[in-house]
Order: structure tokens, then C-alpha cells, then sequence
């Protein structure tokens, strides 16, 4: 047992990267290890969301806690987060959250002078830290942008006023992780496949007329075969698009012709998708997430815990070990 | 959205308030008409004016007051036919309508309402805001009692009891007649010549029974019509105040006041008398041996109910059982019940005024009965103000408080199947006052619109055993919705209308009055024309098979020859349906056709209102555009050839759309026709108690309770009704993301497990808005009430933090259970009381609302600021005329007081401070999800959260990394065969791929069959149809999904069915359920732990729990629950005569020796025993305290109980 070593050494492979957007290979490596990754991205890499509010006037129409919430679910650029202090380990500050290690301020004051409705978005919010503001998503590189129009590019909306409705209130921003609350989860989306890999039984399927190919290929919902318009053959053309619905066995199956294709996921081999709220660029927060990662790995090795837990728990500590 | 900032255009609403019409119409009618009439009846002279007032529903709300116009009247004195006087006498208020003519919201548009603090999308209905009317279906009945020796008895009502008169009695009373009439009129219906012809009605019997009837009136020696009512009135009426009224009245009195109570709505005599003969020929019709099974012969149905009856003929007693020939049917609408109620308490107050002025005139001579003052003086002692507390009363209780019992006991048990003995009746119709009006919770919107359409059968049947009343009958089909009633004990009792049924009008489509005598009289005119011959008085009519009778509105008017029937109904159908036509669109034309052993044939016609009615198309008449839907009565429906079922009988009528049978609560689920049907009862209960978007007028509401949903979402997958009466305006739900997957075992047996950071995100959060009211003249004592203001104390600072300087809460403050938020200054005392927050969870102060009545002791205007900006609000109402000027320095109030201040943060800050102030005070308690609280999709599917389950543990899609908000056990479906909760979950899958709504309207795939015909032969099923939408965007054709364990990375087993489901939160939370202690208040007398949650008491640990615990052995436990947790108690017990209650303590004599200023040791305390004079023998032992109470109950009763100790072997 002890000369095999479980030493892996997983490789990544970037596909496509954008700010709020990440593709990539995670090879060589474990489900366990690929979802460790997947559930730090979602929970536990820091950022930074309004967590307290003072508010001094609201008389609009949502009530006080309402737009404490919409408040908190802004999203803010968090660059910083990993180096900040949480409050409540904060040692500079007496725990009401106003140190510059552990916080940040944010005021907003709007009122609606005219008949128009005024809409207060995330740009109405001022920071006491240039580096800690609400995600811009206007973007002005990209021609299609939904936030181009310079009317709507204000950003989140969060509370609509009428004529004499007034707000005026005082944020703090605390980092935090998304375990404790999901406003501070910097991930939208995180997700991995395990990467098929389809072998066409090719004799089988010279067996099968055209239409019935055509009709087999289109069994699946998504477009993982077309057919090859010089040969006729059924070839893979987006394996990735497979999503193990068995759709196509079971086609085959009812075609009469079992084994047609086999699909098997490859066990140590996944494809990630990581889309970002804004708040940390999707690549930063995969870098985080395995800083975090390495962290806690570190924190268990290092901990004298898991070294005198062996003796407290007897027996027991056999089966903690996985023994 | 941007569109439609301006709200809804009022003809989207239009539907909506179709819904409510019958109700305003039915007020309007009471304001217009109905008062004159009814004044019209007391027999002094009485005019009514209504005046209004400019005060606005909303200010009514917040004054917690009713919506009230003045009540005014001139009353008349007449004395020795001197010319009246005519006097005005104030009445005091009287209840106005929402929306109805005298409403200042009458004909608000939506911008309008929201601008007067209403709803965009009021449609009105309601009296007080707090209360509406039950939509209480009865009639006015006359029955006929059928006798076992052949005769026939009349039950009419006269104040609350039934008072039964020989037929012959009343048929002679009624008219100068001659036997030979009476005895041709009852026995026209039978002719030899059609004995077993199709048709036939009668037997040889028929003569012998007239001769019966006859014959009991020449035993009785009453020859004559005043014989008769001589009769009548000295051997009837136990009541002294009405046999009076027939001794010593004239002979015309005597008639009319017999036909006042007997045939309320046939007015003239010869018509009465017409119509008791019929009646009569029914009768005895009904119980010749000539029809096999019991005819169910109604003069009149709209009256549903009636037909409880059908089933229950064949008992028999000396009286035999009631035979209800409902002469009319009537909706008793609560305005209805408003003006009956009226009536007496005027007639009272008159008939008072009028004792009181001749006690006048008899004890002081000289009072001259002209002189205007005197006798005004006079009359007030009498408060006219009462009438209209007595009033508010009745509306707020639903109870009519009367002696007289208004006559409407019979009303009531019109419908009910009586048996043999009055004094049965008499016993329910007093349990039957009650429940009159009902209170329109705004829990939410469906469940305050259906109170509305709702229709309860009378509160007598619940108790009952008979289970035919509750049965969906043929007429009420189409009428009465099957699906939207509760289950268990009001099952069946309490119905709702559907959504195409309206109850006729007062008033025509032009909104004026309609004319019901020229609608008569041309409907007369048609029959005339078509050859009915009509009847004359002393005319012997000839009876079925020949000629068929034909009744008006309750008025035998003619006869039709039975050959030409069909031809006269269809033509005036066809004149029905036609615009142009005199004949109104809403006619009812019953038509019971000639038959064996049938139902009694004639043709029955009624144009009056309140009658129940719904669109149909009827395609036996030539089809023009929109020409062919016509409007059928539940008597036409029964009778009227809808049927269809063979190619002999062709239909006549058909169905608009199918879900038109159901009520607007039940067309909300969607795809309905694919659930068990108890399901769908399941959703209307529960779519009425769901934790919706109440109002979107919440802000300037004062209402008790009220439950907000803080995001709602309009559903994916939805039903035509939803856009048809606007419920998107408030809606009740949420589109989920619900996987069907055995997770975690916390979705075991209906639990459901959400997604933490779905909650967190602000799924289903919502809060409960409750508002105090405090008012002053109402705390304390009466004495210093007028001395009594909110203040603060300015000793005590520690409340500070909590109380503003006026006494008053800071809005947005939060207050924690037991902490004060108000505070009462006393003048006097010069003390300050506060107010402690009751409950278990810190609350919110949403607002203030502060509202001075009187304008007497206008003491102290302060003014508040916050932020340092003022404002003033803009006030409307008559008591307020209310000017501010507001400088940067000062404040100056110009003239009166502010009448209703607003107090939202920065918005209104004023806030006047007088006596006699009633505030408005309301807290908002964050009730977002938590473990425990209950939710529910629109199938009949409820489940309890038991878990907010991580995200990261959360199944996820590989392809899309969804993870569910919500996740169900599958075993919630076998059993249930909710269906449609499926289908759903597919459909919005689709939808929400596509971008689009999808339409989910019950029998829309039979309806499109049906109309495409042969054109699509090979129908698609939904499924595959929803299956290729989801396939076409990639996804599995079954909606089900490959999902990996949240938790390992591994792929789950088996593919699992996700997709979005509309969920509802329902009103049920934890948060006010819960009940837990381990220490708190005991009982005085047993120290045992009190029951009941709201004192903080346990939950009783019974003898079943004990027998368990016995069972498992578990002693301890036992011991610990039952003892120690309970009235443990340590007894000093004398061992020497075993007695525990002579022992005492005796009392110690204080050895007073101070060592060094410390307090005194205590000695050990010396308990004696009183009956042997001796602390020998003394020993403690542990009991339950109730041990020592019984000790003490026993020796009250001169039992002694020893006890006697040893130890323990």
C-alpha cells in the first residue's frame, strides 16, 4: 500500500477566456479534485458585498430590508478581496466594520425632482474606495452590448422613484464567501462534463441505409454526429456536445442495432465552464479558487488536529482515515 | 414593462369587474329604488334622501371607520287631518358601497384610483372595506302542505314563524268566490277524454280531493269571504299586534295584510288567488297516483337549492312533507338584507315616536302638537341615531339582532327539507341569524374575489347528515363552479360561481332602471300574438295535456294549446337572442314539457332580477355573427332541450368554452383537466391561502394582517384567466426550478428541500404587515380618558432609543419582543405608560398614521422633522380643512386640524397631538423562508421546507451547471396522478427556452378537435408537442436531465425530471405555530404548565404519550415529563397521623444578633404538625402538587386521606 503513490499531477488547458467567461480542460486529475474546484469557485473564493446598511431616508416604494437586499446583491469589483481581513477577524477595528482592512463605505443619496420616474442604479453608489465599485457591464469593445445605449448604461437598478420619493442611506461592504450568503459568490456559473469519448462501431453502422442514419443522428437533442457529405459516414463532429442522455443507444437499440456506438465518459478528464458575476475575472477567480483550495488542504495537513484526532477517537480514527 | 407604467387601460379590467357587478348593482338599486320602496311600505309617510359626503375609502381605512354617507329622511306628522309637517331627521350614516353611485370611485379610471390611494384594479363590491356580503341564495317560499286525508294546508310566514292555513280558507279569503270556482279550478287539469294520453296530469282523485277541501271550509261553518278572514284572524295569530290588525281592521286590510304575507311578490289579488290555485293543481298533481316518481315540479328555479327536497317524499306523517313551490327565487344580496333591516328598525323607531308623542299629549295638555320644537323635542328622546349603529352592527357581525326575526327566517328554510313539526323549524331558524355578512380578508387577491362570487346554502345543512344538498344538480351545472368548494365539512355547502355566471340586473346595459312592467307587457303582448289565451278572472281554464299554463314572473297569465308550445318558445328565444328586440336578453323561459310522471308541465317565464344566468350558444337559430349566444337560466337548462344526445333529439344549445364551468380560482390551474380531480379542489383552497401580492396599494393600508410576497413572478405556463381578468395585476408565485429526486431523505413524505442560496438571492421572501391600533378614549379608565395623549417621558430617558418625542414609535425602528414603541401621558398623573411589544420576533415599524376626530381640545401641534425638511401632505376630506405654512424656522396651522397624518420616513412630518387620537401604528415582520414554512405548486401539491440545503451540495447539470431551487420527492406523484404539475414543469421548460408563455387553458386540445374537425386527423398528444419544443433547444424530449451529485462530482444515477413549476407560498409559517418551553407560567390551583401557545404554555404530554412511554419501558423519562418537568412539589408529611395538609411551619423567632452588620443566619426551619402538636415524625416526600389539591378537595368533602410512609423496601 505504501510504495503506490496517488500523486497526480493534473494539467489545465485554457480554450477560451474572457472577463466574466472561462473554458478549460482539467486533465489528469479526479471527479473529487474537479469538484473541490467547482464548489470553491461557488462558495468559498472572497468577495466583497454590502452587508450593512444605514438608512436614513426611504420613502419609496420597497421597504427598508427589500432594498438592503437588492443593495447586498450588487455585485463589486473584488479584486482586492483575497487580501482584505474578514470583519470579524479584524484587528484594527473595534468589529463595526470601518476599517479600510476589513471595509468599505458606500453612500447614496437620490431623490426624484420631475414627473419622469427616476431609476436609482448601481452607479448612484459612491465609494469611499476607488477599487471597490459596482461591476460596470457596459462594455464598450463589443458592439452588441445590451448597456450600449448611453440612456439605459446605469448600470443595476435598484429602486424606482417618483416624484418627492427620496433615499438616502449608508453601505458597508465586508468581504465574505458564498457559503455564508450567495450575494458574495463571486461564481454565476461553474460547471464541468466529463469528456465522452464516442467510438462509432463504423461496420455496424455501413449497415444502415441513409435515412436511417439521418434518422439515428437525429435522435439526439443536441448536434453531436453529422453525416460527412463526400463519404456518407456518420462522423463525431462536437463530442463535447454529447450530454450523456443515451439518446442515441437507445435509438440504436430500438434501430435493432445494439453497440452501434459506445460512449464512455473518460474519468480523469473534465471540461469546465466558469461564468463570473463581475465582481473577480473568471480567470482570476479559477486562481483564487485553487489559492483557497491549497489553503484548506494546507490548513488540514498543518492542523494538530488531525494528528491528535487519531488518538482521541480510538477505532474510530481508522475509519476517518478512510482505512 | 416601460408601456405599461401607466397602469392598466379600464377596458382590460372590464372582466374583472364583470365579476363583482350583481353586488354594486344590487346596492345601486337599493339606493336608488329600493329605499323609496321600502319607505313606501311603513305606513307613515317617509321620503329618504341619501346625502354624501367627500370622504374617501382610504381615509376610512385609516380612521378604521366605516365608508359611510349621511342618512337623512323627512318625516310627517299628521294630526286630525291638519296638513303635515314635514320634518328632516338625521338617521346617521349609512354604508356606501365601493364603486357603487354614491362612491367617489364610481367612475374612477385606474390613474384616478391609484391617485386617491386605491387600488389601480379596485373593482369595488364591498360595504365596509372589512366586510362584504355572502352571496346568500334563498327564496321567499309559500308552501303547500299536502295531507294524508287529501287536503292541503298554506305555511306562510309572519314574524319568524309558520302559520298554516286550510287551502280552502285562503283560496275563499282571497277572492269573492263561489265552491262551484274553486272546485272547477282545481280539478281543470284532469279530463276524462286524456286519461293515459302523454300528458295527462290527473286522476279521478283530483275531483274528491277539491270536494276534501271543500268540504273542511263548510265544516268550519265559513260561508263567506269575511267569514274566512274573520277566521283567519282570530284563530291564526297568536301575535296580539296582528290579530288586532285583523279583528278590528277593515275587510280590505284584512286582505291585503293576508296577501302582504302570502304571496309577497304577486301583487294583485285576482293573480294570487290564480296563482294558489295552480299551486294547488300541482299539489294534488303531484300526489295523484298518477305520477311514478316525484315530480320535480318548481314554479320557479332559480332557486338551486330547492331541490334538496326531491329526494325525501316518501315519508309520512299526519302532515304530510313539505312540497316548496318557490313562487319566486330571489339572491339575497346583503343590500337586500340592508333594507329589510332597515325597514324594521324604522318602522320601530316610528311606532316608538309615535308612543312617545301620545304619552305626551295624555300627561301634558297644553302641548300643541304644531308647534315644531315640542314635538321634535319629543320625538328625540328617541335617538334616531341608532338605526344606523344598529346597522353597522349587523354588518359587522352578520347577525341580525331583532325581535321579530324580520320574516326571514323563511327565507332560509325555504330551502331546507322540513319535517313534521313547526317547533323543528322554529329551533333552526334560530341558528340561522347568524352569518349574514362575512369579512372580505385581502389575504389575497383570489381569495378577496371570491368571497365575492361565493355562495353558501345556509349554515342549517352543515350540521346535518343528509349529503343530497351538497350534490352539483343538473341546473346548477354551468351555474355553480364543481371543482372550487372546500372539502370536509362545507363541502358542497359553500360553492362559487363560475366565471361566466352573472346574477341579473336591476339595470339595463345602459345602467338605468329597468322597467319591469313594460317588460311585461310587451312579453304579453308576444303571447297574446303567438295565441295564448288569456286568463280572466272566473274564467275556468282548461288544464294539461290540452293547454299548458303559462306563469309570468309568478303570475298565472294565460294558457298556450300544447300543440303550439314549441313554436312559442322558440320564437321567443329567437326574440331574445335578438338585439332589437323588446324582450330582455336575460328572459328565462322554462319550458316542462308534457311527459309521464313527469314534472308538472307549463311554461314558466321570469324577466326579474337576481336570477343566476350564463352565456350559452344556442345553435338551433339561424347563426349570425355574435347573434346566437343567449342567456339561460337554471330553469331553462333542465328543461330547456340542451341535451342533444341522440340524432332525434338534436341539441339546441352549446357551451361557449368548456371552462366556462369553472370558477375563476379553478380556471387558474393549468391544464386542470389533466389532474385528479380532488387535486384541483386542493388548489383553489390552497391558491386562496398563499402568501401573494396582496395589494399594490399596500402603503396606505391599515388592515389588521395582511401577507406580502416580496418578488413575485407571473407564471411561465399559464391559463387564458389569467389575462382575461388581469390576475398578473397581483400575483402569486414564483416560477421554481424544481427537480423530482430523492436526495437527501429530507424530502421524504411532502417535505421539500430548497436551494439556500436561491433563498438568499431572495426567492420567496416575503413579510407580514400588521397594524396596532391605539385609541386613546378607549384605554383606561373612562375618567381621564380627555387627559390622556402620546407623549414620552422626559424622566425616564432608557426609553428614548425606542419613543420619539410625541409618544410615538421611529418609523423604520426596530423593536424587539418586550421593548416599548409608544408611551401614554397621563395630565393628571403626570405619569408616562408605555406600550411593550408583544410576540416572539422582532418587528419593523412600517408606519404611523395619526388621526384626530374631534376638533374640541385641540391642544398641541408639534412638529417633526426629519432631515430637516418639511413637507405637507395633501389632505381631502370634509372634516379637514387643513392649511400649513411651513417657513425654514417656524410652522403655523391656519385653520383645524390635520386630520390624517402620514408619518413614512421623509415624506409626511407632521404629527398632531390632541386628545382623542387613534393611531395607526404598523410593524412589518420579515418573514423570509425558513425551515418549517409551507409551499405548494398549483396542483394539489403542498410540502413543508426542511432543509436550505448548500448550493454547492445541490445536484447541477453538466451542460447548463444549473442547480434546483427546489427539490421534491418523486412518491409525490404515483398516488396523486397530478399530472398536470408534469405537463407543466415541461412546458415552462420550453417556454423559458423560447422565450415565451405557454397557453395552458383546460380542454383547449377537445375544443381544437372539435373545431378542426377531419382537418388534423391524427391529433398530437400534448406531451410529444411539448417534447419536440425541448428538443429543438438540445434538450431531453421527457424534460429529464443527467445531473451530477453536488456533493461527489459523480454523474446520479438515473436522469432526473427538472424544470420550472409555479410554487406558491402559503400563509401557514412556523414562525407563528411553533410552540416550545421548558420553564413558564403554571396553573394557580394544579402548578402544572398551562396549555395554549399564546401564554407560553407546553403541549400537553397525554396518556396516550404516556402509554408509550410505558410500553418502551422508559421510566425515567417518564418520571422526568410527568414530574420533574411538571408540578414536582417536596410535601412535609406528618408520618404519625399521615396527614399532609396539618402540617405547618412554625413561625421562628427571630433571634435579632447582628455580627458585624451581616444579615441573620436563618435557623432551620421547625414544621409542626397541627393536629398532633408535635414535629416528630415529620419527614418531606416528593409529589406531584396536584396530590396536595386532592388532598384538600377530599377533605372538603369530609374525607381524610393518610398517608402512610415507609422506606422504600
Amino acid at each position: 500500500m505504501e510504495s503506490i503513490s496517488y500523486q497526480r499531477f493534473p494539467k489545465v488547458k485554457i480554450r477560451e477566456m474572457k472577463d466574466d467567461y472561462l473554458k478549460f480542460e482539467l486533465r489528469e486529475t479526479d471527479a473529487s479534485m474537479a469538484n473541490a474546484l467547482r464548489r470553491v469557485m461557488i462558495a468559498e473564493v472572497p468577495t466583497i458585498a454590502i452587508d450593512l446598511v444605514e438608512i436614513e431616508v426611504n420613502s419609496s416604494v420597497l421597504n427598508d430590508e427589500f432594498i438592503a437586499h437588492r443593495l447586498g446583491l450588487i455585485p463589486l469589483t473584488s479584486e482586492r478581496a483575497m487580501g482584505m481581513r474578514f470583519s470579524r477577524d479584524c484587528d484594527a477595528c473595534d468589529g463595526d466594520g470601518q476599517c479600510e482592512y476589513c471595509s468599505v463605505e458606500f453612500h447614496l443619496r437620490a431623490k426624484c425632482m420631475t414627473d419622469q420616474t427616476l431609476d436609482v442604479t448601481s452607479k448612484d453608489l459612491y465609494s469611499s474606495d476607488h477599487t471597490v465599485t459596482p461591476v460596470d457591464f457596459s462594455d464598450p469593445s463589443d458592439p452588441n452590448d445590451p448597456f450600449e445605449n448611453t440612456e439605459t448604461q446605469r448600470g443595476v437598478i435598484i429602486v424606482k422613484l417618483r416624484r418627492g420619493q427620496e433615499l438616502r442611506l449608508r453601505a458597508i461592504a465586508r468581504k465574505g464567501i458564498g457559503k455564508d450568503h450567495a450575494k458574495w459568490s463571486p461564481a454565476a456559473t461553474v460547471t464541468f462534463m466529463y469528456e465522452p469519448d464516442i467510438h462509432i462501431n463504423e461496420d455496424l453502422m455501413e449497415t444502415l441505409s441513409l435515412e436511417e442514419k439521418i434518422s439515428w443522428i437525429e435522435s439526439s437533442p443536441t448536434k453531436v454526429f453529422d453525416i460527412d457529405n463526400v463519404t456518407q459516414q456518420v462522423v463525431v463532429v462536437d463530442p463535447e456536445a454529447y450530454t450523456y442522455d443515451d439518446e442515441v443507444i437507445k435509438k440504436a437499440e430500438a434501430m435493432g442495432k445494439p453497440g452501434l456506438v459506445d460512449i464512455r465518459a473518460k474519468e480523469d478528464s473534465f471540461i469546465f465552464t466558469v461564468e463570473s458575476t463581475g465582481a473577480v475575472k473568471a480567470s482570476q477567480l479559477v486562481l483564487n479558487a485553487i489559492e483557497i483550495l491549497k489553503q484548506k488542504l494546507d490548513a488540514v495537513r498543518l492542523s494538530d488536529d488531525t494528528v491528535e484526532a487519531d488518538d482521541q477517537f480510538g477505532e474510530l480514527g481508522v475509519h476517518m482515515r478512510g482505512g | 414593462m416601460e408601456e405599461k407604467k401607466g397602469g392598466k387601460m379600464p377596458g382590460e379590467l372590464k372582466e374583472l369587474e364583470e365579476l363583482v357587478r350583481h353586488h354594486i348593482d344590487s346596492f345601486d338599486y337599493m339606493v336608488d329604488r329600493g329605499l323609496e320602496i321600502m319607505l313606501d311600505n311603513i305606513k307613515p309617510d317617509v321620503r329618504s334622501r341619501t346625502n354624501r359626503m367627500r370622504l374617501l375609502p382610504f381615509e376610512c381605512r385609516q380612521a378604521k371607520t366605516s365608508y359611510t354617507g349621511k342618512f337623512e329622511a323627512d318625516v310627517c306628522f299628521q294630526y286630525d287631518g291638519r296638513p303635515a309637517i314635514r320634518e328632516k331627521y338625521n338617521f346617521g350614516q349609512f354604508p356606501i358601497m365601493l364603486k357603487s353611485k354614491l362612491c367617489h370611485l364610481r367612475s374612477a379610471d385606474p390613474q384616478k384610483l391609484v391617485s386617491l390611494k386605491e387600488e389601480a384594479s379596485e373593482v369595488g363590491g364591498c360595504v365596509r372595506e372589512y366586510e362584504s356580503s355572502l352571496t346568500d341564495h334563498s327564496s321567499v317560499t309559500v308552501r303547500l302542505y299536502y295531507l294524508r286525508n287529501g287536503s292541503a294546508r298554506v305555511g306562510f310566514w309572519v314574524r319568524g314563524r309558520e302559520y298554516l292555513l286550510p287551502v280552502g280558507i285562503v283560496l275563499k279569503a282571497l277572492v269573492e268566490t263561489t265552491d262551484r270556482e274553486i272546485y272547477e279550478n282545481l280539478t281543470c287539469y284532469y279530463d276524462e277524454k286524456y286519461e293515459k294520453v302523454k300528458g295527462a296530469v290527473g286522476s279521478q282523485l283530483a275531483g274528491e280531493r277539491a270536494k276534501i277541501i271543500l268540504d273542511e271550509v263548510r265544516v268550519a261553518s265559513l260561508f263567506t269571504q269575511d267569514d274566512c278572514l274573520q277566521h283567519i284572524g282570530t284563530h291564526n295569530f297568536i301575535n296580539i299586534s296582528i290579530a288586532v290588525h285583523f279583528v278590528g281592521g277593515t275587510k280590505v286590510d284584512s286582505i291585503l295584510y293576508a296577501g302582504e304575507h302570502f304571496q309577497p311578490v304577486v301583487d294583485e289579488l285576482e293573480n294570487k288567488t290564480s296563482y294558489t290555485v295552480y299551486v294547488a293543481e300541482a299539489l294534488l298533481f303531484c300526489r295523484s297516483d298518477f305520477c311514478a316518481r316525484q315530480p320535480r315540479f318548481l314554479a320557479k328555479s332559480g332557486n338551486l337549492t330547492s331541490r334538496a327536497l326531491d329526494d325525501h317524499l316518501s315519508q309520512a306523517e299526519s302532515l304530510e312533507e313539505a312540497q316548496a313551490f318557490d313562487c319566486v327565487e330571489e339572491d339575497k344580496l346583503l343590500t337586500k338584507l340592508i333594507l329589510f333591516e332597515l325597514y324594521e328598525k324604522l318602522e320601530e323607531w316610528l311606532r316608538k315616536a309615535k308612543t312617545l308623542i301620545q304619552e305626551e299629549i295624555t300627561k301634558n295638555n297644553t302641548f300643541n302638537f304644531l308647534a315644531v320644537g315640542d314635538v321634535r323635542k319629543v320625538v328625540d328622546k328617541n335617538s334616531s341615531v341608532t338605526i344606523s349603529s344598529a346597522l353597522e352592527t349587523m354588518l359587522r357581525s352578520g347577525r341580525l339582532v331583532t325581535q321579530t326575526g324580520l320574516d326571514l327566517q323563511q327565507l332560509l328554510t325555504g330551502t331546507q327539507y322540513v319535517t313534521q313539526t313547526l317547533i323543528r323549524i322554529d329551533m333552526k331558524s334560530s341558528d340561522m341569524r347568524a352569518g349574514y355578512t362575512v369579512q372580505a380578508e385581502r389575504l389575497n387577491y383570489l381569495r378577496f374575489l371570491s368571497f365575492f362570487r361565493a355562495v353558501h346554502r345556509g349554515a342549517s345543512f352543515a350540521g346535518g347528515r343528509t349529503t343530497s344538498v351538497r350534490k352539483l344538480l343538473p341546473e346548477s351545472w354551468g351555474f355553480l363552479c364543481p371543482v372550487h368548494t372546500p372539502d370536509g365539512e362545507p363541502c358542497g355547502l359553500l360553492n362559487h360561481m363560475t366565471c361566466s355566471c352573472r346574477v341579473t340586473s336591476y339595470f339595463d346595459s345602459q345602467g338605468a332602471v329597468k322597467d319591469f312592467f313594460d317588460i311585461r307587457k310587451s312579453i304579453l303582448g308576444v303571447l297574446t300574438s303567438l295565441g295564448m289565451i288569456s286568463s280572466l278572472p272566473k274564467l275556468v281554464q282548461a288544464g294539461p295535456p290540452k293547454v299548458l299554463s303559462v306563469l309570468l314572473d309568478g303570475r298565472v297569465v294565460g294558457s298556450v294549446p300544447s300543440s303550439e308550445i314549441e313554436k312559442v318558445v322558440a320564437h321567443l328565444r329567437r326574440l331574445k337572442v335578438s338585439a332589437a328586440s323588446v324582450i330582455p336578453d336575460d328572459l328565462e323561459v322554462g319550458h316542462v314539457p308534457l311527459s309521464i310522471g313527469g314534472a308538472y308541465p307549463g311554461l314558466y317565464i321570469f324577466t326579474h332580477p337576481s336570477r343566476f344566468i350564463r352565456p350559452v350558444r344556442n345553435i338551433s337559430i339561424p347563426r349570425k355573427e355574435d347573434q346566437d349566444i343567449e342567456l339561460i337560466g337554471p330553469f331553462e337548462q333542465v328543461d330547456g332541450g340542451n341535451g342533444g344526445r341522440s340524432d332525434a333529439f338534436p341539441a339546441t344549445h352549446e357551451e361557449i368554452h368548456p371552462t366556462n364551468m369553472l370558477s375563476l380560482v379553478a380556471n387558474l390551474t393549468p391544464w386542470s383537466d389533466h389532474n385528479q380531480s380532488p387535486r384541483n379542489m386542493y388548489q383553489c383552497q390552497m391558491a386562496k391561502q398563499t402568501m401573494a401580492f396582496s395589494l399594490q396599494s399596500l402603503r396606505f393600508r391599515a388592515d389588521q394582517k395582511m401577507y406580502h410576497l416580496q418578488t413575485p413572478q407571473t407564471p411561465i405556463v399559464r391559463t387564458g384567466a389569467y389575462t382575461k381578468y388581469s390576475v398578473d395585476e397581483h400575483p402569486t408565485g414564483t416560477n421554481a426550478i424544481v427537480a423530482v429526486l430523492a436526495y437527501t431523505g429530507y424530502d421524504m413524505e411532502d417535505a421539500m428541500i430548497l436551494n439556500k442560496s436561491s433563498v438568499d438571492r431572495g426567492m420567496f421572501h416575503g413579510q407580514i404587515y400588521q397594524t396596532e391600533t391605539i385609541d386613546l378614549s378607549d384605554e383606561g379608565s373612562r375618567s381621564d380618558r380627555s387627559h390622556r395623549r402620546f407623549r414620552r417621558s422626559n424622566t425616564d430617558r432608557s426609553s428614548h432609543a425606542f419613543i420619539d418625542s410625541d409618544g410615538l414609535p421611529y418609523v423604520g425602528q426596530m423593536i424587539h419582543p418586550n421593548e416599548p414603541y409608544c408611551s401614554i401621558y397621563n395630565d393628571i398623573t403626570n405619569t408616562s405608560k408605555p406600550k411593550y411589544r408583544k410576540g416572539s420576533e422582532p418587528v419593523f415599524v412600517d408606519y404611523v398614521a395619526v388621526d384626530t376626530k374631534s376638533k374640541k381640545h385641540l391642544q398641541k401641534i408639534s412638529l417633526y422633522t426629519t432631515g430637516g425638511k418639511m413637507r405637507c401632505m395633501p389632505l381631502s376630506s370634509v372634516f379637514i380643512i387643513c392649511l400649513w405654512i411651513v417657513t425654514p424656522s417656524s410652522s403655523y396651522v391656519l385653520e383645524g386640524i390635520l386630520s390624517v397624518s402620514l408619518r413614512h420616513a421623509g415624506e409626511i412630518l407632521v404629527v398632531a397631538l390632541t386628545n382623542n387620537t387613534v393611531v395607526n401604528i404598523r410593524f412589518r415582520h420579515p418573514r423570509n423562508p425558513i425551515i418549517g414554512d409551507k409551499f405548494s405548486s398549483r396542483h394539489g401539491q403542498k410540502g413543508v421546507c426542511s432543509q436550505l440545503w448548500p448550493d454547492i451540495d445541490m445536484p447541477f447539470s453538466g451542460v447548463t451547471g444549473m442547480r434546483p431551487d427546489l427539490i421534491i420527492n418523486p412518491h409525490a406523484f404515483p398516488s396523486r396522478m397530478t399530472i398536470a404539475m408534469l405537463l407543466e414543469s415541461l412546458a415552462a421548460k420550453g417556454g423559458s427556452l423560447n422565450g415565451n408563455f405557454v397557453d395552458a387553458t383546460p380542454f383547449s386540445s377537445s375544443v381544437r378537435v372539435a373545431n378542426a374537425g377531419e382537418a388534423k386527423t391524427e391529433s398530437e398528444s400534448l406531451v410529444d408537442e411539448l417534447g419536440k419544443m425541448l428538443k429543438s433547444k438540445g434538450f431531453n424530449h421527457h424534460g429529464v436531465e443527467v445531473l451530477y451529485s453536488g456533493v461527489y462530482g459523480t454523474e446520479l444515477t438515473c436522469e432526473i425530471f427538472i424544470g420550472p413549476v409555479y410554487y406558491q407560498r402559503l400563509r401557514h409559517m412556523v414562525s407563528d405555530k411553533f410552540q416550545v418551553r421548558s420553564t413558564g407560567p403554571v396553573d394557580q390551583i394544579t402548578r402544572q404548565p398551562i396549555k395554549g401557545r399564546k401564554h407560553g404554555g407546553g403541549i400537553r404530554f397525554g396518556e396516550m404519550e404516556r402509554d408509550s412511554m410505558l410500553a418502551h419501558g422508559a421510566a425515567y423519562l417518564l418520571h422526568d415529563r410527568l414530574h420533574t418537568c411538571s408540578d414536582y412539589h417536596i410535601a412535609d408529611v406528618c408520618s404519625l397521623c399521615g396527614s399532609i395538609l396539618t402540617t405547618h411551619i412554625q413561625p421562628q423567632r427571630r433571634i435579632v444578633r447582628d455580627i458585624g452588620g451581616l444579615p441573620p443566619v436563618k435557623g432551620p426551619k421547625k414544621v409542626v404538625c397541627h393536629a398532633c402538636q408535635t414535629s416528630k415524625g415529620m419527614e418531606t416526600v416528593a409529589m406531584p402538587y396536584v396530590f396536595r389539591f386532592l388532598a384538600a378537595e377530599l377533605a372538603a368533602m369530609n374525607i381524610k386521606m393518610t398517608l402512610q410512609l415507609n422506606d422504600g423496601a
